[in-house]
């Protein structure tokens, strides 16, 4: 009643039919009329302003240079999310009592949307690079604080009682032995993280930012420049499709040095 | 469950953060009302919202209206993904038509689709729906379709020893079976659904709380961006729950402890 | 109604270019009413010996057919009883057992009068309405036995079914399918590491040879049984104690021992 596995030839036909269907409707509602141009471009005019983009600045700077700019602010808020995030989420896995106080906080604040805090980083931080580091942030922190704290919490009770056995002190447990056994959540955590952080930031400059791809989308849309917003969301995609893949790599190299994946 | 200790010690952590929403705001002045609210002005920004009214409408307006599109936005999305997802999953055919489109779809971040939906259908309902429906549709789709898979071989095979015939397998087997991390994929729909509402409203929006927001923070009125962002909160809160009573319901007979 | 036949069945599995042999020309008939046991070491293919009687594999040469036509796929006249019960979780134990009776389009009477039979049968009655997960191991392979049972199936499939189970309710367990057998025979195909198991249960034991398996030896325990008077001793451990019982679980451990490749000599 549930397929077997199809052989490499059937998935490859079946994926181009499908593919195919979609590219091809695509280009018929565009070329047609049946949608206008305007707003349903062909996908190779699409592609066209893509590969354009890459030279031709648009809203002030060509798309490498949005999307450089765009990077810059993700590694800022994603670092700031890290750095807080895994060490806070140790300690409270640890420390019983940091855990009460901070999770009622935690939770509660979990509730609001973190694209939410926009305002108050527009009112912060104007349109400087401050505002979306705090919307990444904000999107980016409870993965990394969730799943260190998981990763502690849940480590083997046995190998507490074995370095409580041999005397170690609160410090080095932590660093020696939560952190290491904690690492493939933590890991797990970040690849979470980095997602969400993406979308945050593209979030936030949709709205408070002078540079960057979403920055660029917005004016394109304002300019009802729609090839422009969909090489926009192309770009976007890809980048996030390939931070996406480099964390993956990172991550089953970690899990193989642990013996945890083949 | 949640010990005693545990409680006593929240109420104390709420108790002095309130104190110290006081103290650095009321008291001492080292916030300036400029950057963040005081409770005085919080609670000022929360009685014009109720009862004048602010960008264009009372709260109860903005945030029924907020409340409304998510919930369409979320229903869509998840009664067009879970029976996607599902089929993907017990049919190889269809997923080999259907992926290659959907990792093309997929890695743009729900909120990349908000320029292209207000070009589309403009600042009103639908083009917040349309939004709406492609964040809220991925996760729909990649749990449903997981729940699927993750199905254990003896179960499937018990099924057919019994001589269930096919359609019947669907709906007391395959479904139930993926429940939980249908369930799973419902949650993360609910809170890309909120998250993209808010994002699109602060956008561009005639009525919501993402508009309250906006307007707030452009007349520079921080009390009410908070009223704005607790609503926001409450709102998120209330239909996560509800959707949490229902996973409770039908998953009564699941073992498994979830966080 | 309800013999067993496997002419020349050959399996190879693709799982590697190459190809894992898991079966080299087995024969066995099993007749009617008849319990056969087959134990051999793990990775030996007497569990891929049930499935392919299930339906659940095909061989990859040769035939099984179970009354003189082949298998074609699973149903609910080769009833299986799986090592981890595979039971449906979210049905309550009713539901669970409801199911294949269900699919036969009984009506609800009658299916109402099997079910209650087969709770008694097995002392489910005051758990009728518990989900499996609430039951103990034991339990829910009374469940899953009831399942099966329910069907009056021709064949009855056991695939180690006792395996998940602590050394006590194991016990229990064979004792009860020993009582059941009496009560309800029918043709029976019984996969186990145990030996002891399988000379306690068995009218016929199968030894198989390791990786790709063969039947090395057919050993008719029914003949001893009933020469020795087995059957008068109510508890397990007094049938073990037997002599001849003894002689018995000792030879086909020695058969099995061969197939140790550290104490080929």
């Amino acid at each position: 009643m549930i397929d077997q596995p199809l052989k490499l030839r059937e998935t490859i036909a079946y994926g181009l039919t499908g593919l195919g269907l979609f590219i091809g409707i695509w280009t018929l509602l565009s070329v047609s009329g049946l949608v206008p141009h305007q707003f349903l471009p062909a996908p190779l005019d699409v592609i066209a302003r893509f590969f354009a983009l890459l030279t031709t600045p648009f809203a002030g700077a060509t798309l490498p240079q949005h999307l450089a700019s765009s990077l810059q602010r993700y590694v800022c808020g994603m670092s700031l999310a890290a750095a807080v995030g895994i060490p806070l989420g140790l300690l409270m896995g640890w420390f019983r009592l940091l855990d009460d106080v901070v999770s009622p906080i935690f939770e509660g604040l979990r509730f609001i949307a973190p694209i939410a805090w926009v305002p108050f980083a527009a009112l912060w931080f104007g349109t400087g690079i401050g505002g979306p580091v705090m919307i990444i942030f904000a999107g980016a922190f409870p993965p990394c604080l969730i799943n260190a704290y998981r990763g502690a919490r849940f480590v083997d009770p046995h190998l507490i009682e074995a370095s409580q056995m041999l005397g170690t002190g609160h410090l080095r447990t932590i660093l020696e032995v939560l952190l290491p056994a904690s690492v493939p959540s933590i890991v797990a955590g970040l690849r979470v993280a980095a997602g969400l952080g993406w979308q945050s930031l593209v979030g936030a400059e949709l709205i408070v930012a002078a540079a960057g791809v979403g920055f660029m989308m917005v004016q394109a849309q304002a300019n009802v420049s729609t090839p422009t917003v969909m090489a926009g969301m192309i770009a976007i995609g890809i980048a996030g499709m390939l931070i996406d893949v480099l964390l993956r790599q990172g991550e089953a190299a970690i899990l193989r040095r642990r013996g945890l994946q083949a | 469950m949640i010990g005693r200790r545990r409680i006593a010690i929240g109420w104390a952590t709420l108790a002095s953060l309130v104190l110290l929403w006081f103290a650095l705001t009321t008291w001492t002045g080292i916030v300036s009302a400029g950057r963040f609210p005081a409770p005085a002005d919080f609670w000022l920004s929360l009685v014009q919202i109720t009862t004048r009214g602010y960008a264009g409408g009372e709260l109860f307006t903005h945030a029924l209206h907020s409340l409304i599109l998510v919930i369409i936005g979320f229903l869509v999305a998840v009664t067009s993904g879970v029976p996607l997802g599902l089929w993907m999953g017990w049919s190889r055919r269809a997923e080999a038509a259907v992926n290659p489109v959907f990792l093309i779809i997929r890695p743009i971040p729900p909120l990349a689709w908000i320029p292209l939906a207000i070009l589309w259908l403009g600042l009103g309902d639908a083009a917040k729906i349309m939004v709406i429906w492609f964040a809220a549709f991925v996760p729909s789709v990649i749990n449903s379709f997981s729940g699927v898979r993750t199905i254990e071989r003896p179960i499937i095979e018990a099924a057919r020893m019994l001589g269930t015939p096919r359609w019947r397998f669907v709906i007391e087997i395959l479904v139930p079976a993926a429940a939980p991390m249908i369930f799973t994929g419902l949650r993360l729909s609910l809170q890309a659904a909120w998250t993209t509402l808010v994002a699109a409203e602060l956008v561009g929006a005639l009525v919501g709380l993402g508009l309250v927001l906006n307007m707030a923070q452009q007349d520079i009125y921080p009390g009410m961006i908070l009223v704005g962002m607790l609503a926001v909160g409450v709102l998120g809160f209330g239909t996560t729950w509800v959707l949490g009573r229902a996973e409770r319901r039908a998953l009564v007979w699941n073992m498994a402890t979830r966080d | 109604m309800g013999s067993i036949r496997f002419d020349r069945v050959n399996k190879i599995f693709e799982t590697t270019k190459a190809g894992v042999k898991a079966l080299d020309d087995i024969n066995l008939e099993i007749g009617e009413k008849e319990f056969v046991a087959i134990v051999g070491p793990s990775g030996c293919g007497k569990t891929t010996c049930l499935r392919i009687v299930a339906g659940f594999e095909r061989p990859t040469s040769g035939s099984v057919s179970v009354n003189g036509k082949p298998v074609s796929g699973p149903g609910p006249d080769r009833a299986v009883v799986f090592q981890h019960f595979a039971l449906f979780p979210w049905k309550t134990v009713r539901e669970n057992i409801e199911l294949g009776l269900r699919n036969k389009n009984l009506a609800k009477d009658r299916r109402g009068e099997l079910i209650a039979g087969a709770l008694n049968l097995m002392n489910l009655e005051s758990h009728a309405d518990a989900f499996p997960h609430q039951l103990s191991g034991g339990m829910q392979q009374r469940v899953a036995i009831a399942r099966a049972y329910v069907l009056d199936p021709e064949v009855l499939l056991m695939d180690e079914p006792f395996g998940a189970l602590d050394a006590q309710t194991r016990v229990m367990m064979q004792e009860e399918l020993v009582r059941l057998a009496r009560v309800n025979p029918r043709t029976v195909l019984f996969i186990t590491h145990s030996v002891e198991e399988a000379v306690y249960l068995a009218d016929r034991v199968a030894v198989m040879t390791r990786r790709p398996g063969r039947i090395k030896e057919m050993i008719d325990v029914k003949a001893i049984r009933t020469a020795e008077n087995w059957n008068q001793f109510q508890r397990i451990e007094d049938v073990m104690d037997q002599d001849s019982f003894i002689h018995l679980r000792t030879h086909i451990w020695k058969s099995l021992r061969e197939e140790k490749p550290e104490d080929r000599h």
